[in-house]
């Protein structure tokens, strides 16, 4: 059964039920609700909704310690940690928003496999241990044998390796599980059925509905791990948000033995000049972090240095259990000199070293590896 | 969680009422009946056994025959393996003519703690023959999405041993059940007190299976009805939406001033 | 007929024939269900079932359970 949003011409897109977030759009909520949804023993929609209303704004210390007992009862006093590795920024896309998209007027650059291995040899030196693997939409300079055999060649070296690029077929997704890929991570961007077509205006990526539907055709495929998120700022973010909230509990009942986790990108300057329509401060970042840790209370939630350090200091442990460190946008620049342009700008630039002195002294332990992955 | 108003849904069946009794353990048959009619309830479990001729009374069927709206739901007590619980399974469809199954396999006489393994094995094979299949089990949240998986039409976690009384002492188990399940989730086993069916329905819970406590009361008919009252009381009041415990901690120091 | 029934040995003047067994136990054949030799037999086969000297015989209903 499929539901239309309310108050809105026809769309191309509907959402699916277990989906659509307007039953709980333009709610109005009080202080006394709040206080509820803070002490909700079983939350829903309607107690995340409370949590992102204005109302909430003015509880976010309660909320703030709240999020931080149950970021400690499930994840103890840890902060896990990865770094991102651009492939290549070689993309088809029409993202309005992205630097890489296929009308900007950048150099384009794709790291040859000897590149990837310098690449991968010193991420390995700075100590991670997880790294997440990027590309842009596919396209024959990146294709699927690409990552592929990115993958083949970071799994030696790393125990977690995910890859956040284009979705693929069920087959490949197993394919790539085969060769050591344990996740894929792919932001919706955008829930919002008119909104998406505005922003992904051409390629493989404005078809709404198959992104949608490529996590769980990932976990479904073999891989373990998925990692949602909005781009915050495209479209009204209550919106997005409960959104997203519902295709995480989706799949947490229909593919139960996932990994998932949630990532809050904010639309950060580039070079191109996009300017968000709907901008979120860092305020409202925090408190979309806390009612997700309140709602989704066992899900690792991410923070990536898209964010200031101030920013990433305080929330640590506050909900945020999960950062990327020492990140480059740019394509390679790890080992090597990178592109010159990234694909968004790096707020936090500290090192690994620096970023966990940062934590151990906020009585935080920096995590590099959960487990082993010897036993598949 | 999803709130479940309205009927009980088991595979294409539906039931009014959300309590459902076990005919163990009564003094006598005619106890048995009134407890159920008391109950208002529209699924009671039933076990197979030989027809004994020196104790015709035994036999359950006739009695269960007059009443009206009530479906038999026969169980597999007795079968200690999967092999068995298939075979009693196909007896007991046989004989009630009922799509239902109780899959209950407890191989130790003495706690009749439910085997996961067994249970498993017969449910996934029952299942697949037709059969609606109630899977009663241990509190396991793995292994409820896993019986899910294979199509169970519920599953049945127990609140503690069976005849124990000891409530939901698997509570926090039931409820990691209750949030990832896609099918109802009835407790089974070890309710005591209404007011216990009352909390299992609050936390979000589909059903009440209660036997014991029925059957070992004073007064069962007017047990039966008391349990019926508590679940009807449970249902309702999660559907009003209760209020939440207060958990607002405070930090000693304020954890957001750097957000100025 | 000898037949073992319900753990049972018991010398059976019958025809062979279910009904006839089921009578002689007392037993309603609405409210039993029946394996023979260890093999359900399914209540609409009793008419052409033919028992033998010999069988192992269950005759089970329904009692009060959990």
């Amino acid at each position: 059964m499929k539901s239309k949003i309310a108050n809105r011409q026809s769309s191309i897109v509907d959402l699916p039920s277990w989906l659509d977030p307007s039953p709980w759009l333009g709610k109005k909520f009080s202080a006394r609700d709040v206080e509820q949804a803070l002490g909700a023993e079983s939350p829903n929609e309607d107690t995340l909704a409370a949590l992102l209303s204005p109302a909430a704004a003015d509880f976010l210390e309660p909320m703030a310690a709240r999020a931080q007992a149950l970021t400690r009862r499930h994840f103890g006093r840890t902060v896990q940690l990865y770094v991102p590795l651009y492939l290549s920024s070689y993309c088809p896309g029409g993202c309005a928003y992205c630097g890489f998209a296929s009308d900007r007027d950048t150099e384009r650059h794709k790291l040859s496999f000897e590149q990837v291995e310098t690449e991968l040899a010193a991420l390995k030196k700075m100590g991670l241990e997880e790294i997440l693997l990027l590309t842009g939409e596919r396209t024959p300079q990146a294709d699927f044998e690409y990552v592929l055999k990115c993958v083949e060649l970071a799994a030696k070296h790393f125990h977690k390796v995910t890859i956040e690029v284009f979705p693929m077929s069920g087959k490949e997704y197993g394919q790539l599980a085969e060769a050591g890929c344990t996740g894929v991570t792919l932001y919706q961007e955008t829930y919002h059925p008119d909104v998406y077509p505005e922003m992904h205006r051409w390629g493989p990526k404005s078809n709404m509905l198959e992104r949608i539907k490529a996590p769980g055709r990932a976990l479904a495929g073999g891989l373990r791990m998925a990692g949602l998120g909005t781009l915050l700022g495209l479209s009204d973010p209550l919106f997005d948000l409960i959104a997203l909230y519902r295709h995480v509990r989706h799949l947490q009942k229909t593919r139960w033995q996932a990994g998932l986790s949630v990532s809050f990108p904010r639309i950060q300057n580039e070079a191109g000049g996009f300017l968000a329509p709907h901008p979120v401060s860092e305020k409202q970042l925090a408190q979309i972090v806390f009612a997700f840790r309140i709602c989704l209370s066992d899900v690792p939630l991410v923070l990536s240095t898209r964010e200031s350090a101030a920013f990433r200091d305080g929330m640590a442990g506050l909900g945020c259990n999960k950062m990327s460190v020492a990140s480059k946008t740019t394509v390679g620049g790890y080992g090597d000199e990178g592109s010159e342009e990234g694909q968004f700008d790096v707020n936090d630039n500290r090192g690994v070293d620096e970023f966990c002195a940062m934590l151990r002294a906020r009585e935080l332990e920096p995590v590099f590896k959960n487990w082993d992955e010897v036993y598949r | 969680m999803k709130l479940e108003t309205g009927n009980l849904k088991l595979g294409s069946h539906e039931f009014g009422s959300r309590l459902i009794l076990g005919t163990g353990k009564f003094s006598n048959t005619e106890t048995m009946i009134r407890a159920i009619e008391a109950s208002g309830t529209e699924l009671v479990t039933v076990a197979l056994r030989r027809f004994n001729r020196e104790k015709p009374d035994d036999d359950l069927c006739a009695p269960l025959a007059k009443l009206k709206n009530v479906t038999l739901m026969p169980n597999t007590s007795g079968a200690m393996n999967a092999k068995e619980a298939v075979r009693a399974a196909q007896l007991g469809r046989e004989l009630s003519g009922s799509p239902f199954v109780k899959v209950e396999i407890h191989p130790n006489p003495h706690h009749l703690m439910p085997d996961a393994i067994e249970t498993y094995i017969a449910a996934k094979e029952l299942a697949a023959d037709g059969f609606i299949v109630l899977p009663y089990i241990p509190a396991d949240p793995v292994l409820a999405k896993k019986l899910e998986d294979v199509g169970c039409a519920a599953v049945m976690p127990l609140g503690a041993a069976i005849g124990s009384g000891g409530g939901l002492s698997t509570a926090d188990m039931i409820q990691l059940i209750i949030r990832d399940s896609n099918i109802p989730v009835i407790v089974d086993a070890g309710l005591r007190a209404p007011s216990e069916a009352a909390r299992a329905m609050e936390m979000g819970c589909d059903a009440c299976l209660v036997n014991s406590a029925i059957a070992a009361a004073t007064d069962p008919a007017a047990m039966a009805k008391a349990f019926a009252l508590g679940v009807e009381t449970g249902f309702a009041a999660r559907n009003a939406g209760l209020m939440p415990k207060s958990e607002v901690a405070v930090a000693s120091s304020p954890l957001t001033s750097f957000l100025g | 007929m000898n037949l073992m029934v319900n753990g049972e040995s018991l010398e059976h003047n019958g025809d062979g024939s279910v009904g006839v067994l089921l009578a002689e136990l007392g037993a309603a054949p609405d409210h039993s269900a029946l394996t023979v030799n260890g093999d359900l037999v399914f209540s609409k086969n009793w008419k052409t079932h033919t028992l033998n000297d010999g069988d192992t015989v269950e005759v089970l209903t329904f009692v009060g359970g959990g």
